[in-house]
């Protein structure tokens, strides 16, 4: 029973993260309809950036997150201002395929730059945990966690509220519509990839302090975000978080009861059998 | 002029049958990689280019072809020609049992369910005994490189010939007109089902003959290398940078970018990988068809041709 009880909480703390991997995929896919292939290569990017923050600069990589976030937004906001607006308009296996191009770049860039080793965020309190009766929390977890609560939250107040918010929200359902209230297009969908990309350096960074960085892991964490995105739908950062959450729990539980090397075989079945049966996700409008 | 053209195919065959006979020992191994890359570029191109479902899973045709003659010559100890065949009914059997649900996803959908199947294979292949689970399975060696070339350049054959009976049968019709308008080709009466999961079953057999043959030849797999999704990469962004849709697009894409891909890696490897990325970025954005629509229109429009499919898509 302990057993079963760490274990969820170990799939919540890591649900919370996958939540923002997802979120920035979920606004893009939503707003620009470019399901963008090369995320979890910016989260991989952004997992570096805090990397190379905390061991040069000394800078603790959770105060380090709004610079990561600042320098992946400004990144994102050029490369679909120069890049991607080019292909915004062609058909989906043009867009699927100019990202997933950019993916492979990003992955040999950055084995270029950084070398194929591994490298992990360790700052003092990674060790510490804290004890909740029976249940262990590590804090570097819990903090992640929070800080992607927060980010969520936060992001789901600002499409709600903000003017910006309510513009792209607008573009993500008429863009003409949207155009003849003064929407200006390039503009704005520059700022959506940007906060996407920015929110996917954030989620790289808190990856970085509880798990390791690689250039090879952008694929599986692409995937992973789609999954997340399907499960959860694409019209509200509420339901990307409960899909990571359900996904954390999943690969926990699976790693528990069937085995170590069958984690992401449940969270890809998860995937496959979702789209089957629920194509628009499990929260989302039916199509 | 068509008489023409078919002299110079049939030259051109007569010189690459040659290679062996004439070629170094790394120009011949250059030319197994090359060949079997090019034809699981003309396999990708039955279900991406011709029924333009962008399929990110054909590494899993290619790495149940890779292991169904691995089980069949080291578990079961049956000779090379039964284990393509035990690969194949795989293959087609994956084809069947996963494409049905799958192929009734749409564009991103799709493409990110193949890309998960393929992940998953790996996880599931390491941990089958049969298999070998993660160690791999090390076949007996048959150290005959021109025997293993020619095996390939009539895979790739057959597979252009295949495609080349799409461009102009009731069966190739049927899934361009699902490529251009699903429910339009449906309303035609076109079974869309069937249609779809033949194609991925024909592009799968040509992918599992491919890996067969480069199991035999590099006698040794395991699940990362067989199930390597790098090797998706290759034959879509040669297929695309060839011409998706186009009978020898496929097959001029994966000689080219195979060629330079060896030089530059005789420099740097990861440059190479770069270069591929780059390529595709490039090619989506310049010339979405392909090298094989460039030449058609180049000569009529110059490098005006350029600047329209620059023109064609932005905001």
């Amino acid at each position: 029973m302990d057993l079963l009880a760490q274990i969820l909480i170990n799939g919540v703390l890591l649900g919370g993260l996958y939540a923002v991997m997802a979120l920035g995929l979920a606004l893009v896919w939503g707003v620009l309809n470019i399901v963008n292939l090369a995320h979890g290569a910016f989260i991989m990017l952004g997992g570096y950036l805090s990397w190379h923050l905390y061991t040069y600069l000394g800078i603790d990589p959770f105060l380090g997150l709004p610079i990561t976030a600042v320098v992946m937004f400004c990144l994102g906001y050029a490369l679909q201002r120069g890049v991607l607006n080019l292909v915004v308009r062609a058909p989906m296996f043009n867009t699927l395929l100019i990202t997933f191009g950019l993916e492979v770049v990003l992955t040999y860039l950055a084995q270029l730059a950084f070398s194929a080793d591994f490298r992990t965020i360790n700052p003092s309190y990674a060790g510490s945990s804290i004890a909740l009766g029976p249940v262990v929390v590590p804090v570097a977890r819990l903090m992640a966690f929070g800080v992607a609560v927060a980010l969520t939250v936060g992001m789901w107040l600002f499409l709600l509220h903000s003017r910006l918010g309510r513009a792209i929200r607008a573009t993500a359902q008429n863009l003409v519509a949207a155009r003849l209230y003064g929407v200006e297009p390039r503009h704005l969908y520059a700022m959506t990839f940007g906060i996407g990309i920015g929110l996917a350096g954030a989620a790289g960074g808190l990856y970085g302090t509880v798990s390791q960085i690689d250039p090879y892991i952008g694929a599986t964490l692409t995937a992973k975000s789609f999954a997340i995105a399907i499960i959860g739908g694409l019209d509200n950062p509420l339901g990307v978080l409960v899909g990571g959450l359900v996904l954390g729990i999943i690969e926990s539980l699976t790693v528990l009861y069937v085995g170590a090397t069958f984690g992401d075989v449940a969270s890809f079945g998860v995937l496959v059998l979702v789209l089957i049966f629920r194509p628009s996700g499990l929260l989302g409008k039916t199509a | 002029m068509k008489g023409l053209r078919w002299i110079l195919l049939v030259a051109a065959l007569v010189v690459l049958a040659a290679v062996p006979w004439f070629g170094s020992d790394v120009l011949v191994q250059f030319g197994i990689n090359a060949l079997l890359l090019a034809v699981l570029a003309q396999g990708w191109n039955i279900i991406g280019g011709y029924t333009g479902y962008a399929s990110f899973g054909n590494s899993v045709f290619y790495g149940l072809g890779s292991y169904g003659v691995a089980i069949a010559m080291v578990q079961w100890e049956l000779p090379f020609a039964i284990g393509m065949v035990f690969g194949v009914v795989l293959a087609v059997a994956f084809a069947f049992l996963l494409g049905l649900p799958v192929l009734r996803l749409r564009g991103h959908y799709f493409a990110i369910a193949t890309l998960a199947l393929a992940q998953v294979m790996i996880a599931i292949v390491s941990n089958l005994s049969i298999a070998g689970q993660n160690i791999g399975l090390v076949l007996p060696p048959l150290n005959d490189d021109r025997l293993f070339y020619e095996l390939s350049l009539i895979l790739l054959i057959a597979a252009t010939a295949t495609v080349f009976w799409l461009t102009r049968s009731r069966f190739g019709f049927g899934l361009i007109a699902i490529r251009e308008n699903e429910e339009g080709a449906a309303v035609m009466g076109v079974n869309t089902t069937l249609y779809k999961v033949l194609a991925f079953a024909l592009s799968g057999v040509f992918s599992a003959l491919a890996g067969g043959i480069h199991a035999y030849w590099i006698t040794f797999l395991d699940p990362a290398s067989a199930f390597d999704i790098s090797l998706n990469v290759k034959m879509i962004i040669m297929a695309v940078f060839g011409g998706p849709g186009t009978v020898l697009g496929p097959v001029l894409g994966a000689f080219v970018l195979s060629t330079v891909s060896e030089l530059l890696s005789s420099e740097i490897t990861s440059v190479a990988g770069l270069f591929f990325g780059l390529v595709v970025v490039v090619a989506v954005i310049f010339m979405p068809r392909g090298v094989a629509d460039l030449m058609r229109r180049f000569r009529a429009t110059g490098w005006r041709y350029f600047v329209k499919n620059l023109k064609a898509h932005r905001i």
